[in-house]
């Protein structure tokens, strides 16, 4: 195995690179020095490709910082600072994310990044592939005047960034790159070229007009904006990155990123190759002559793009402006939800052209609906040994199954709990947005109230809604899941916790909470029975559920183990497993752990223990009525590894 | 099967998190790119799916462009009917993502199941073997199987090695034209740790492959 990734050290030839690195490898190469995010998919391996270019080629952290920031808004705030010393900064985020930085965007984009350059990097996510919900976000870009580049390939992904930087410096302008789950986890070549130091240090100017957005200097950097954006408009057709692609017919397509590649696939296999394609290297603005010459002279325009109609909109507006008798369609025949597809496409511009979709196509959907119903569901669910499993596991138990308990959920990994069998959350908003609804709804209902949050996600927003609810003593039990990762995005350390420079026991203590426990969820029946006295106390209760996630605890103790086998020690080895099954399903259904499977043995049911899956964190054990499942300690006397206690 | 150059090969890599779909997805793109291919994308899934869900990844790659570009690879992921080869590290994965295939396709199956928390609760059936084979034959060229986790545990004592068993019993197939053998162990020795065991693993599932294949011929 190579010790350094030569992908983002040589500076010719071409390489393999997935979207995001494309990203990263085009900072490189634009001389960024300054980069800031909070984690979130698609956008949480930008961050660890520039922490992996750091760890293997040290000398870059003169020029180059990255930041895990506690939140969006602090990200794009901090980006903006650094940019005012004077360098290139990035600040990647994902679509839900803006919304969180918009109300600092906002302010930024009016000022201008100046001396340096600003790019925000807004990963959209169509489909909801990774995310809680799906959102054109792209109208931000037409409210806070961010020149928008749209990348289909990594290629362009790497070009698009080099010249976001040079556009935001030129033009005094905050420039996004927009990504979608699919552009940003897509891997092609990336023609490799020279790499650029950033600055070390610059210096800030004082300029009280510029960075003071307040009356009268706001409505001025209004009018500087309008004037910035204008300038832009006019330098597109320069940049090269609008492409049109020729052909005969009458009906022409516009459309820009993904679906630019599902479009020309479907053209092809409807025998289509006459139709004229424009494609948008850049989404907003848009060039007026640029639009208006491709419009000329055809009777009809498709615009393909995902979600609510953007560029539908802004194309009909110049279409209407310039009075050029051209129809406009895309959102009668294209759905205005979830990701396209080639097929999707292709199903639809045969419609559009009256053509019929390839056989091969239709018979492969025709097939394959005649046997899903089959298909056994697979949603993503908490890992074997969980500590959040097993918490979900106490609360179902405590509370009769939730009996007159609603249960306010939060984004992190728990997201999942509202998945069978255990369906132990009620409703979702955002981050830190279960605390909040369930101050309210513990006012107007006397159902008892449990609200779950993530330590990560505590430190994002979530202190704020705890300090209302311990002002007003509200009648909330909130879990705060301290398992020292966010685990979702791929374990990234939660800022100050992971290295236990802070402690969210004595934030929720200094907030002013008076009912706090710390609990252990792999003590089950411990906690069941804490939960059951919360439940009878008034007021706001708090539990500290500490335990690690699973997935970094079993990483940790396997490392562990190994180095000590590696010096020569025996090393005592814990197997859980099942005799005498009563098939009560206990472990099955309530706890529901991916390591146990029902299977058979001399023609009797059993529950079985998957030992390459099971972590043995041993709640299964625990809580098994039947006293069914046993623990064996092989070599007992050798060297005990436990787990990392946080 | 004679492939020619300028044809696009498309390939599902199906799977349960954790198992290496991404891992093995990307062996096959570095892959072709020591090949020479002209055109590689890919797409594969971070994120949510990343916990005991279904994963799958698309992969595609031309060895020669044509001179028309509309004519060429432009999209990362296959449309339906389009696959030539599903690598389906867990057998049900492979119904999941179905709707690519065609009477072009072969698939290669590991026979170990991972059954999900709603069939082991009873609340949902997991189809037999028998049942999944033959659903899936009713509209491919050729459905092998092989027993790839029971494999990586006897020779390495490592449930791990699946994926790259399972990627040499797909490149016995045939379905994976213009990349050799050399190409894909130049790649483990970049990308992998213990190289050894994985290019071992490799030959092992191409050999058992090779059997299992001319068997069912």
């Amino acid at each position: 195995m190579k010790e350094k990734d030569n992908r983002f050290i040589s500076e010719e030839g071409r390489a393999l690179m997935l979207g995001n690195e494309a990203v990263v490898r085009g900072c490189l190469e634009a001389g960024v020095s300054y980069a800031a995010q909070y984690p979130g998919t698609p956008t949480s391996d930008i961050g660890e490709t520039f922490h992996q270019i750091l760890r293997e080629q040290p000398h870059l952290k003169e020029y180059l910082v990255h930041h895990w920031a506690i939140n969006e808004a602090v990200a794009s705030s901090e980006c903006a600072g650094a940019a005012w010393t004077g360098c290139r900064v990035l600040n990647p985020m994902k679509h839900v994310g803006l919304n969180v930085a918009s109300d600092a965007l906002s302010v930024i984009a009016l000022n201008g990044p100046n001396p340096g350059a600003m790019v925000i990097l807004v990963g959209a996510d169509p489909g909801s592939l990774g995310s809680h919900q799906e959102q054109n976000e792209r109208f931000y870009t037409w409210m806070f005047h961010f020149p928008c580049f749209e990348p289909h390939t990594p290629q362009e992904c790497k070009d698009y960034t080099k010249l976001a930087f040079e556009l935001s410096e030129k033009f005094d302008t905050v420039v996004e790159i927009r990504t979608s789950t699919r552009s940003a986890h897509s891997r092609g070549y990336v023609e490799l070229g020279p790499i650029k130091n950033g600055s070390s240090k610059g210096k800030f100017e004082r300029n009280i007009p510029k960075y003071n957005s307040l009356p009268p200097h706001a409505i001025n950097n209004h009018v500087r904006l309008y004037e910035r954006i204008e300038k832009i408009r006019q330098e597109i057709p320069n940049l090269g990155i609008n492409k049109l692609i020729l052909g005969e017919n009458t009906t022409g397509i516009i459309t820009s990123g993904m679906p630019f590649g599902y479009t020309m696939e479907a053209l092809n296999q409807l025998d289509l190759n006459d139709v004229p394609v424009l494609k948008l290297g850049m989404i907003y603005p848009l060039n007026y002559n640029e639009i208006t010459d491709f419009l000329e002279g055809l009777d009809k325009v498709i615009i393909i793009e995902e979600l609510e109609p953007f560029l539908e909109v802004k194309v009909s507006e110049i279409a209407q402006k310039h009075k050029i008798n051209v129809e406009i369609i895309g959102e009668e025949y294209f759905q205005k939800y979830n990701e396209y597809s080639t097929g999707l496409v292709a199903k639809s511009l045969a419609n559009i052209f009256s053509r019929t979709p390839s056989q091969q196509m239709k018979n492969a959907i025709e097939y394959f609906n005649s046997y899903k119903e089959l298909i056994p569901s697979r949603f993503p669910t908490f890992c074997a040994g969980c500590p959040e499993r097993a918490t979900l596991y106490s609360i179902l138990k405590a509370t009769n199954h939730l009996e007159n308990t609603v249960v306010c959920g939060d984004i992190g990994c728990f997201v999942m709990s509202f998945f069978p069998p255990q369906e132990c959350s009620d409703l979702i908003i955002c981050m830190s947005g279960g605390l909040s609804a369930a101050i309210g709804m513990s006012e107007k209902t006397d159902q008892r109230v449990i609200a779950f949050i993530g330590d990560s996600t505590f430190l994002h927003t979530g202190m704020s809604p705890l300090a209302e609810a311990a002002n007003y003593d509200s009648n909330v039990l909130l879990f705060i899941f301290e398992n020292s990762w966010t685990a979702m995005t791929g374990h990234q350390p939660v800022l100050g916790l992971t290295e236990r420079k802070l402690s969210i026991e004595k934030i929720c203590e200094a907030i002013g909470v008076r009912w706090l426990r710390v609990e252990d969820s792999y003590h089950p029946k411990h906690l069941t029975n804490s939960i059951e006295k919360a439940l009878e106390t008034d007021g706001l209760k708090v539990i500290i559920i500490r335990r690690e996630c699973a997935l970094q605890a079993h990483r940790w103790r396997t490392q562990q183990i190994r180095k000590l086998e590696q010096d020569g020690n025996k090393v005592q080895e814990v197997l859980y497993h099942i005799t005498g099954c009563q098939m009560c399903y206990e472990c099955a259904r309530i706890l529901s752990c991916p390591a146990i499977r029902k299977t058979e043995v001399d023609g009797m049911e059993t529950m079985q223990i998957d030992e390459d899956r099971c972590i043995k964190c041993g709640v299964c054990y625990e809580i098994c009525p039947n006293s069914g499942i046993h623990k064996s300690i092989i070599d007992a006397l050798e060297t005990e590894v436990p787990f990392r206690e946080l | 099967m004679n492939y020619k150059e300028t044809d696009i090969l498309n390939i599902v890599i199906a799977g349960t998190a954790g198992q290496g779909v991404i891992t093995l997805k990307r062996l096959i793109e570095f892959a072709a790119q020591k090949a020479n291919a002209d055109l590689i994308l890919g797409s594969e899934m971070h994120g949510l799916a990343q916990r005991e869900g279904a994963i799958t990844s698309h992969t595609r790659y031309q060895k020669k462009a044509f001179d028309d570009p509309r004519k060429n690879l432009q999209s990362p992921l296959i449309c339906y009917g389009d696959a030539d080869l599903y690598i389906c590290l867990e057998p049900v994965e492979a119904l999941r993502r179905g709707i690519f295939s065609s009477d072009k396709t072969t698939f290669v199956l590991n026979e170990r199941t991972i059954p999900g928390v709603m069939i082991t609760a009873d609340l949902e059936e997991y189809p037999s073997l028998g049942r999944i084979g033959k659903i899936l034959k009713a509209n491919a060229e050729s459905v092998f199987f092989m027993n790839a986790t029971q494999l990586a545990l006897d020779n390495f004592n490592d449930n791990q090695q699946l994926n790259i068993v399972m990627l040499g019993f797909a490149i016995a197939t045939g379905k994976l034209p213009f990349i050799e053998m050399e190409h894909y162990e130049e790649v483990i020795k970049e990308w992998l740790r213990d190289p050894d065991m994985n290019i071992e693993a490799l030959h092992l599932g191409l050999e058992k492959g090779k059997v299992i294949i001319s068997k069912s011929n």
